[in-house]
């Protein structure tokens, strides 16, 4: 559905965007995730023609976008960062202009504009002028100016952002809903919800990918190991000689005391080995009582982290 | 482009930015009315239309034009109407196109002076519809400058500045030399006045409006690879 090829974005010697290659199937929900700066907003104003790429072709549905802009344009739904809008027009004028300009059909301009409105929930507010609308209600606005005119991709910068939690989650209800339909591609920092929302992810950082692939394969190469939190009440101090008689473990850990004599570790075993059933039995026989004990995963975030740092040694290096 | 022009022009009288433009043009207008033609009992509704384009557009053009671009790049409603698919001569034309059906609206409310004089005398209808004509070619050229004003900033003060300025100086540039001249509006709106349809100065205000929408243009491409 969109190639982008050996992209590269340059504002004089500065380089925001270094030679980014991906390919996105129709149907997809692919998420962008980045630190601030990383060049998110600009491969997304690359994808959509605000800007115009220094180097390579980005490819939508088979119409070069520098070359046939209008006919690749009209496949996408854009919903820029900071949810721009014209005050002065009422919602369901705004989403008529949208229609308008993105040369939907007169016959069928109100049907889809009403179908819109009413898809994000907007029929209430529609006579409203957008400027004394509240942030959850622009969002979804300009979400409707999006999607209207069906376009095969929908793009979305930062959807969530300044939104409240019940908002945030009927906004990725939405999302996940339009994604049954259309591919979808949006960017976040928020790495549960990409997690949540996302079939794929592309790490951005500082202009270059990081790493494409699914939420699950990414929390899986980085958990090389397997750990497990354990909270012990332990009288005779068993726990210091405890790591000989546990097997396949590499660590154990010492990480506070709580007031109620308590003691907190985390034991790390390779990966793939169980220890819960181990650490219960040797435990028991040394008389050291388990108030709790939970595995620690590693999640997308750890992945971004260290991806992120990662990436940043690399350079590091060079230098 | 005329889903930009129905916007744009809604846009102009959602905001009180037409109206006050119609009632500013129509002070002037009742001004030079009472000097040209009550004062002196003239019927030559010329002179009348010469003077408000004079002083009128000076006024007048800013306050349409310093918006138009300006505001969108600001407030980034530019990123909704660059990655839709218009063309940038749809957009630029459709919002000059919009600003000049304000001036138009204004003109076709001042045919009550000539209803007035008409009732008192005999003025000429072929003066006062001429010098309408070129009223409206003389703002569009003077638009056309706003609206590339508007363009090259995001500020819109910065924008209706430049716009006043490049109007105040062109009334002086010509008596610096020759060739500024061709760059003073007002030189093209000399025969119009006088009922006389003429050549030069239709093709002078139509290449004048030309040059600087596509210079307007040129400028919205260029962002592309700029911004």
């Amino acid at each position: 559905m969109i190639q982008v090829e050996n992209i590269t974005k340059k504002y004089g010697s500065f380089t925001a965007v270094n030679n980014i290659n991906f390919e996105i199937e129709e149907g997809e929900i692919v998420g962008f995730l980045g630190p601030n700066g990383a060049g998110k907003s600009t491969t997304m104003n690359m994808i959509t023609g605000f800007i115009e790429p220094t180097n390579g072709k980005v490819i939508v549905d088979g119409y070069d976008m520098s070359k046939k802009p209008k006919k690749a344009k009209k496949q996408i739904g854009y919903m820029p960062e900071g949810v721009p809008l014209y005050g002065d027009l009422t919602v369901k004028e705004f989403v008529t202009y949208m229609a308008e300009i993105k040369g939907v059909d007169k016959k069928e301009k109100k049907e889809k504009v009403a179908k819109v409105l009413e898809q994000i929930g907007l029929t209430d507010v529609q006579n409203k002028l957008t400027k004394n609308l509240s942030r959850g209600y622009k969002q979804r606005v300009s979400m409707a100016g999006a999607l209207v005119g069906d376009p095969k991709v929908i793009i979305l910068d930062e959807p969530t952002v300044g939104l409240d939690p019940k908002q945030v989650t009927e906004i990725r209800a939405l999302i996940k809903e339009l994604g049954k339909t259309h591919t979808v591609i949006l960017s976040s920092h928020i790495l549960s919800e990409v997690s949540q929302i996302c079939n794929r992810v592309i790490i951005i950082n500082k202009g270059e990918i990081v790493a494409i692939d699914t939420p699950e394969n990414l929390e899986k190469k980085v958990v090389k190991e397997n750990s497990i939190h354990v909270t012990v009440e332990d009288p005779e101090n068993k726990m210091e000689t405890i790591k000989e008689k546990l097997e396949n473990v590499q660590e154990v850990k010492f990480i506070s005391e709580n007031e109620d004599k308590t003691k907190e570790y985390i034991i790390t075993a390779e990966k793939d080995t169980d220890l819960r059933k181990n650490i219960f039995e040797i435990f028991a026989k040394e008389g050291i009582t388990i108030f709790e004990m939970k595995k620690t995963d590693a999640t997308l975030e750890d992945a971004f982290m260290q991806l992120i740092e990662g990436s940043k040694k690399d350079e590091g290096g060079k230098e | 482009m005329w889903a930009i022009y129905r916007k744009e022009l809604k846009s102009y009288f959602l905001s009180p930015i037409g109206y006050i433009v119609i009632g500013i043009f129509l002070f002037v207008f009742s001004v030079f009315f009472y000097l040209t033609t009550v004062a002196t009992g003239n019927v030559d509704l010329g002179a009348l239309y010469y003077y408000a384009a004079l002083y009128g557009l000076m006024i007048i053009v800013p306050i349409l034009t310093m918006r138009m671009f300006a505001e969108e790049r600001k407030t980034g409603t530019e990123q909704l109407i660059l990655t839709s698919p218009v063309s940038m001569t749809g957009v630029v034309m459709g919002k000059l196109l919009a600003a000049i059906t304000v001036v138009c609206i204004t003109l076709v409310i001042s045919l009550g002076y000539f209803l007035i004089v008409n009732y008192f005398g005999s003025p000429n209808i072929a003066v006062v519809l001429v010098s309408i004509l070129g009223y409206i070619l003389i703002s569009a050229a003077a638009l056309s400058i706003g609206m590339f004003a508007s363009s090259i900033t995001e500020n819109q003060i910065i924008a209706g500045v430049i716009t006043i300025a490049f109007l105040i100086m062109s009334l002086f540039m010509q008596d610096l030399n020759s060739v500024f001249s061709n760059l003073a509006i007002m030189n093209f709106y000399q025969d119009f006045p006088s009922g006389v349809i003429s050549l030069s100065e239709i093709v002078g205000l139509v290449s004048f409006t030309g040059m600087f929408t596509a210079f307007t243009i040129i400028i919205m491409q260029r962002r592309k690879l700029v911004k």
